[in-house]
């Protein structure tokens, strides 16, 4: 009896925690939000991350920020970001940008290029359409 | 000091070193003659080292938890050596993908290392079973480190299931799995069979490290069961307790 408890008291805390964790936490541990939910937020202060597809043909280069439109389930955000794009960034590429949202534009001040499952020897066989949304 | 059966266990071959440098080689071969992501360019290259590592990382501590659930079944502290072994390796590559995974990371993604689900478990994983190797220090009684040792290695394998689907679960900045995803790989075909080249290489370098690293095992298990045979009475026994008479 000894034995057997010595062995499955910490399996069973360990798994216990770990649930609790899966359940509890993948509501609000949330790497990034998607223009959806985004949309569906009052403009505040708080920061936060946006993720969704650079819109081809909306990227708009000033000089200390760079200015386009992200859209993943036909839903678009405006976004500025000040500062310089990591050199991945371009039309059609998956971001995640972190900053502040105003409640019409979101104001980014971090961008990471989120480099999707695809590889492809040519450019050309990339789908870069925005043809499924990001699960919830 | 030259115990008689010394012959018998020490490190005999050169093979397991040779297969892991024709493997290293294969490896290193497959992935500079693969045409590069058109995307990503030259630093695609990196994956070919980052994925097997991963892979060799997942596997490795697989068969930790193999050889302590042996010991706990078994007894034999062969399984005890299996689970050792294997445990190094595994967080070898597992410092390996991290290392590989930053210096891919910053840029492709524009950072170094961020907190996302993938990268976060990934991290607890590494220290976990550095936690296991230093375990393993707390005691030199071959049995007793042997049972804490097994009880851990079963029990740290959950985060395996858990880092590989890490990237499904959860949102992360790392991308989803791109080989094994229902829909089939969403990549070339070249480079899905360089990717398994190369992951192929990676296991049979495991197994080649596995053998010497057991062999080394083994003569350490030799060494303290011989040095803790031959030792003498500790200074500290001459000291008992007074009796004191009426004492308690």
């Amino acid at each position: 009896m000894r034995r057997y408890a010595r062995f499955v008291i910490p399996a069973v805390v360990i798994i216990g925690v770990l649930g609790f964790l899966m359940v509890n936490l993948s509501s609000s541990l949330v790497y990034y939000n998607t223009p959806a939910e985004l949309q569906a937020r009052d403009a505040s202060d708080a920061s936060l991350r946006l993720a969704g597809r650079v819109v081809p043909g909306s990227v708009v280069e000033n000089e200390a920020t760079v200015a386009f439109t992200v859209e993943d389930c036909d839903t678009t955000v405006s976004v500025v970001h000040v500062g310089a794009p990591p050199q991945l960034f371009q039309d059609g590429i998956m971001v995640v940008v972190g900053g502040t949202w105003d409640g019409e534009e979101f104001a980014s001040s971090e961008m990471f290029v989120k480099h999707d499952e695809q590889y492809r020897t040519d450019a050309e066989d990339y789908d870069r359409t925005d043809h499924s949304c990001t699960d919830s | 000091m030259t115990s008689p059966e010394q012959s018998e266990l020490s490190p005999s071959s050169v093979w397991p070193w040779v297969v892991m440098a024709v493997a290293g080689l294969v490896t290193f071969v497959a992935a500079m003659s693969v045409s590069p992501d058109a995307v990503q360019g030259q630093l695609s290259r990196i994956m070919y080292v980052h994925v097997p590592a991963a892979w060799l990382a997942y596997l490795a501590f697989g068969i930790t938890m193999f050889g302590s659930a042996m010991y706990l079944w078994k007894k034999s502290l062969k399984w005890d050596r299996l689970a050792h072994s294997s445990a190094e390796i595994g967080v070898f590559f597992t410092g390996l993908a991290i290392a590989l995974g930053m210096t891919w990371a910053k840029p492709t993604w524009g950072v170094w290392w961020t907190w996302d689900a993938r990268l976060t478990l990934t991290a607890i994983m590494f220290f976990v079973y550095l936690g296991y190797l230093a375990l393993r220090r707390t005691t030199d009684n071959l049995e007793v480190r042997a049972k804490r040792a097994s009880i851990l290695g079963v029990v740290a394998i959950i985060q395996v299931p858990l880092v590989h689907f890490s990237v499904v679960w959860w949102r992360s900045l790392h991308q989803a799995p791109t080989i094994i995803r229902p829909e089939g790989p969403d990549m070339d075909t070249s480079m899905v069979v360089t990717l398994l080249i190369a992951v192929a290489s990676f296991t049979v370098m495991y197994v080649a490290m596995m053998i010497k690293r057991m062999e080394l095992a083994h003569l350490e298990d030799e060494i303290t069961i011989e040095e803790q045979s031959h030792q003498g009475p500790a200074a500290g026994d001459a000291v008992v307790a007074p009796d004191l008479a009426g004492g308690v």
